[in-house]
């Protein structure tokens, strides 16, 4: 187990992905303060590198938060978002690092209880495996 | 550039100031890089906090604010129209960060840990702001207040009705020679063939007879309706009295209700692509049957079906449908109903919950489903708009609403969506005459401010923005470089993320702008 | 254009380990367009390859640029400095630009980031397919414009082998039989009579088979005159 908080950064779309974040605050839903959330317009303008930055500065997790890929506010926006997710897990399995530490996620604007699990979700993965290196140099 | 932020924090009605310590995040403010003055005020929306807010930006020189609201949403625009008034700051230097939403409403539970958080929020929001650049709208004049209306069927006509007496010049589109008082005017015998220009400022190809013509719009309602012909050929032959059921349901709300014995069927389609098309008639079917059940008990009436779903309150139909003594008959898409060859009033079918097959003499019968319209697929391509995976026109992202479509000012109603009833159809070519009216109505049409921008020294003429971006926004210039029409730029970015040159920035949301988000939250405490 | 895909990051990663200092280099050209080593793909693979060094607690630099076109001297030349520091560079180009640097530069240690793949074509966003094989005497005049050398797994030139099925190639299912591409265009075209042509065995001398091949312009060469002092070296 780390023995420092652990370092969650999102990235949220500003049209489903932080209306669902606002609704379930105002819900009074509650969750774990580790989260960090860097605003979008769309999870399509997202890149690979924003997220492997993130890891290089020192998160321990990044997830991406947009729109239902059906209900997307740009229409393909949180489909473009998906996909570098995907590239990036990739990477990071290529180079022995977990891909669990990088999600995507997808939400509603009255999706109330969706952040608090996604919160949950991300900060299980971090604790479990700490920060990168922590664990003594993957494979 | 200055880069002088003016920090104000707004103690708010919204309780945030009982689990978050405000005057700590004053200090916090004051003591962060670039900021030239960090105030706290009790109500930042009211006339008197504006006027001291701005007073203060003048006096402390900041080009810049950022501003700690009670929530994301409740911060009204006007405060913020009448700040960029009053002190001359650019409408794109000013931000807002939600510590109300993101840090003490969440965690209340932990008050130490929300303030670290807000803390961490503030100073990330100060270094993005910081980094924002002044940035302007374009505003274009509407050079008309045309509402053009694809389709003279009854969502058609109820659109086009509604924006004439808003005020807009309609003109009808319609593809057969149909005569029908419509207001402004009426093309038959035409049909859209491409689309330049942009929301505000359409430019569209009419084939009309022989002729082609220019129309300028300033809006566009696609209004096409639903293929009742197709499923009428289909029984033409079988059953040569057969008719589509808004003809039943017509009647029956006139009072006719038919004699002898009814049946409503949807379409047989073995390849089972039409079962998505009838979720509307199922609703309408109920409502008939119950009706002719009620006014004329000795009338039969049997639903032959391949899925019935009787959505919502539509269900308790189903229900008082079934009491009433209605008989519903499921069948399987691959063994569809048979008509008798010799005798044109008698089906044969499999029912499926019995396993037995029931021969239906009829007196009259009803086809429920319509099919998309096949003129659909040429009417997006000239509109550049995509459609949807069942032939109809895909409506946009349900936040911009139920009548939109991906590109602004173009609107789609009726059974152009998907099969609807009549009603219904009425009621959606309503809500896109309004729509396309208000739009039109404004005179003119703002762009710019948060688009992308391509920088031609680093591009590789790949094509991929051009490829990617839904609105059509990224072209090749005549430098043989990409370039953004900035009228067609609606700012989400994927253009910006996907270059593999990284020639693309998203103006107010650039990679410097959110890396520096990024690391100050993970340079500071968690 | 050339067609290339990056290497595992594992392999790249031992090709890279013994040094210090990385330098990666791109280009923005083909390699740009087919997604294997523009500006954001060489960003990539330098976060990619700090982040494994985070996590072996080592320590390894890197630093990525992209040269416009790798294949070209003066590109090259552009950044001497940053190459001649170079413990190593990493290539992001094609393969002709990593010999470009290797041979500008022959005491440098280059290792090549991607696998140089075909001549290729994007059939859709995201796929490319290999449409010609650089035989160097080209006769898709032929057949109705499409390359049996290339599109061919056995490159046969008059008509299809035993084993096409159902339009498609026996080596791989997937793949499109040509002749009976070339059939079906040369019918779209009413020129069936081609496919009664019989093509001789075909001079594989300008093909790859003759040698690595030079193309000379005579009257674009600069003259001795022509060439400034300082271009004279190379």
């Amino acid at each position: 187990m780390p023995d420092r908080e652990p370092k969650i950064v999102g990235f949220c779309c500003e049209k489903h992905g932080i209306d669902s974040v606002d609704l379930a605050a105002r819900s009074g839903r509650q969750y774990d303060s580790s989260i960090r959330l860097v605003r979008v317009p769309c999870t399509g303008r997202v890149d690979g590198t924003h997220l492997l930055k993130a890891l290089e500065e020192g998160a321990d997790a990044v997830f991406v938060l947009g729109c239902l890929e059906k209900n997307c506010y740009y229409d393909t926006g949180s489909i473009e978002g998906r996909k570098r997710v995907a590239y990036v897990k990739s990477m990071l399995s290529e180079v022995g690092i977990e891909p669990e530490r990088v999600e995507m996620f997808n939400a509603s604007s009255s999706m109330s209880w969706k952040f608090s699990e996604i919160a949950s979700n991300m900060v299980k993965v971090a604790a479990r495996l700490g920060p990168i290196g922590s664990r003594g140099g993957g494979r | 550039m200055k880069r002088r932020v003016q920090v104000v924090i707004c103690r708010t009605c919204s309780g945030a100031a009982d689990v978050l310590d405000v005057d700590r995040l004053l200090r916090v403010a004051s003591d962060a890089p670039y900021v030239g003055s960090a105030v706290i005020v009790n109500y930042a929306c009211n006339k008197k906090s504006i006027s001291e807010i701005v007073d203060d930006a003048k006096s402390k020189e900041v080009d810049r604010l950022l501003l700690v609201p009670c929530s994301k949403k409740d911060v009204s625009p006007t405060l913020f129209q009448a700040y960029v008034k009053k002190a001359k700051m650019n409408e794109f230097l000013m931000e807002t960060v939600d510590l109300v939403g993101e840090a003490a409403l969440p965690h209340r539970d932990d008050p130490a840990r929300a303030q670290a958080k807000a803390e961490a929020k503030l100073l990330a929001a100060i270094a993005r702001t910081a980094l924002l650049e002044p940035l302007h709208k374009i505003t274009e004049d509407m050079r008309t207040k045309n509402v053009v209306v694809i389709g003279a069927g009854v969502a058609g006509v109820e659109a086009a009705t509604t924006a004439a007496n808003l005020g807009m010049h309609t003109i009808i589109i319609e593809k057969s020679e149909k005569k029908l008082k419509v207001p402004g005017v009426m093309m038959t015998k035409s049909r859209v063939i491409s689309t330049e220009g942009h929301a505000g400022n359409y430019s569209l190809s009419i084939e009309a007879g022989e002729k082609r013509e220019t129309l300028e719009c300033a809006a566009v309602v696609v209004a096409s309706g639903g293929d009742w012909s197709d499923a009428e050929r289909r029984f033409i032959d079988a059953a040569p009295d057969s008719k589509p059921l808004y003809q039943l349901d017509r009647d029956v709300s006139e009072g006719k209700t038919p004699d002898g014995t009814v049946i409503i069927i949807d379409t047989p389609d073995p390849e089972g692509a039409r079962t998505a098309a009838q979720d509307f008639a199922w609703e309408e079917a109920l409502d008939c049957a119950i009706e002719i059940r009620k006014k004329s008990p000795a009338t039969e009436v049997y639903l032959l079906f391949q899925e019935m779903r009787a959505m919502g309150l539509a269900e308790l139909a189903y229900k008082e449908a079934a009491g009433l003594g209605v008989t519903f008959v499921r069948y399987d898409a691959k063994r569809p109903p048979e008509f008798d060859s010799e005798d044109g009033n008698r089906v044969t079918v499999l029912d499926m919950a019995q396993d037995e097959t029931l021969s239906i003499a009829f007196d009259a019968l009803y086809y429920a489903s319509v099919s998309p319209n096949p003129d659909n697929i040429a009417i997006a391509d000239a509109l550049r708009i995509p459609m949807s995976p069942s032939g109809g026109i895909r409506r946009g992202s349900i936040q911009r609403g139920p009548v939109t479509t991906l590109r602004p000012g173009i609107f789609v109603c009726g059974s152009a969506k998907f099969p609807k009833s009549e009603g219904m159809a009425r009621l959606e070519g309503r809500a896109a005459g309004l729509l396309a009216a208000q739009f039109a109505a404004a005179g003119e049409v703002e762009s710019g401010g948060s688009v992308a921008e391509v920088a031609p020294e680093k591009c590789s003429a790949c094509l991929t923005c051009v490829r990617t971006c839904p609105y059509e926004a990224p072209f090749i210039g005549v430098a043989g470089k990409a370039e953004i029409a900035i009228q067609m730029c609606q700012g989400c970015g994927m253009c910006a993320g996907i270059c593999p040159s990284k020639a693309i920035e998203l103006h107010h949301f650039t990679d410097e702008q959110l890396l520096t988000e990024a690391a100050v939250y993970l340079r500071g405490d968690f | 254009m050339i067609i290339a895909e990056r290497k595992p990051l594992g392999e790249i990663a031992m090709m890279v380990a013994p040094h210090e200092k990385v330098t990666v280099i791109g280009c923005r050209s083909c390699v740009a367009i087919c997604l294997a080593g523009g500006e954001k793909e060489v960003d990539t693979l330098v976060s990619a390859m700090k982040l494994k060094s985070m996590n072996e607690g080592r320590t390894q630099y890197f630093d990525g640029f992209v040269l416009e076109r790798q294949c070209e001297k003066e590109w090259v030349k552009e950044v001497e400095d940053k190459i001649l520091a170079a413990d190593v560079v990493l290539s992001m180009s094609c393969s002709l630009g990593a010999q470009t640097i290797g041979d500008l530069y022959p005491e440098k240690i280059v290792v090549p980031g991607l696998n140089t793949a075909m001549f290729g074509v994007p059939e859709e966003q995201g796929v490319w397919s290999e449409k010609c094989l650089g035989c160097g005497d080209c006769i898709i005049h032929t057949t109705g414009g499409i390359c049996p050398i290339a599109r061919c797994a056995k490159s046969m030139l008059n008509g299809p082998c035993g084993g096409s099925s159902n339009g498609h190639c026996e080596v791989n299912l997937e793949i499109e039989c040509a002749w009976y591409a070339i059939y079906e265009r040369l019918k779209l075209q009413d020129r069936l009579d081609l496919m009664d042509t019989v093509r001789p065995p075909k001079e594989w001398s300008t093909s790859h088979s003759g040698g690595r091949r030079v193309i000379v312009r005579e009257d674009a060469k600069l003259t001795p005159h022509q060439i400034r002092g300082k271009e004279a070296s190379l």
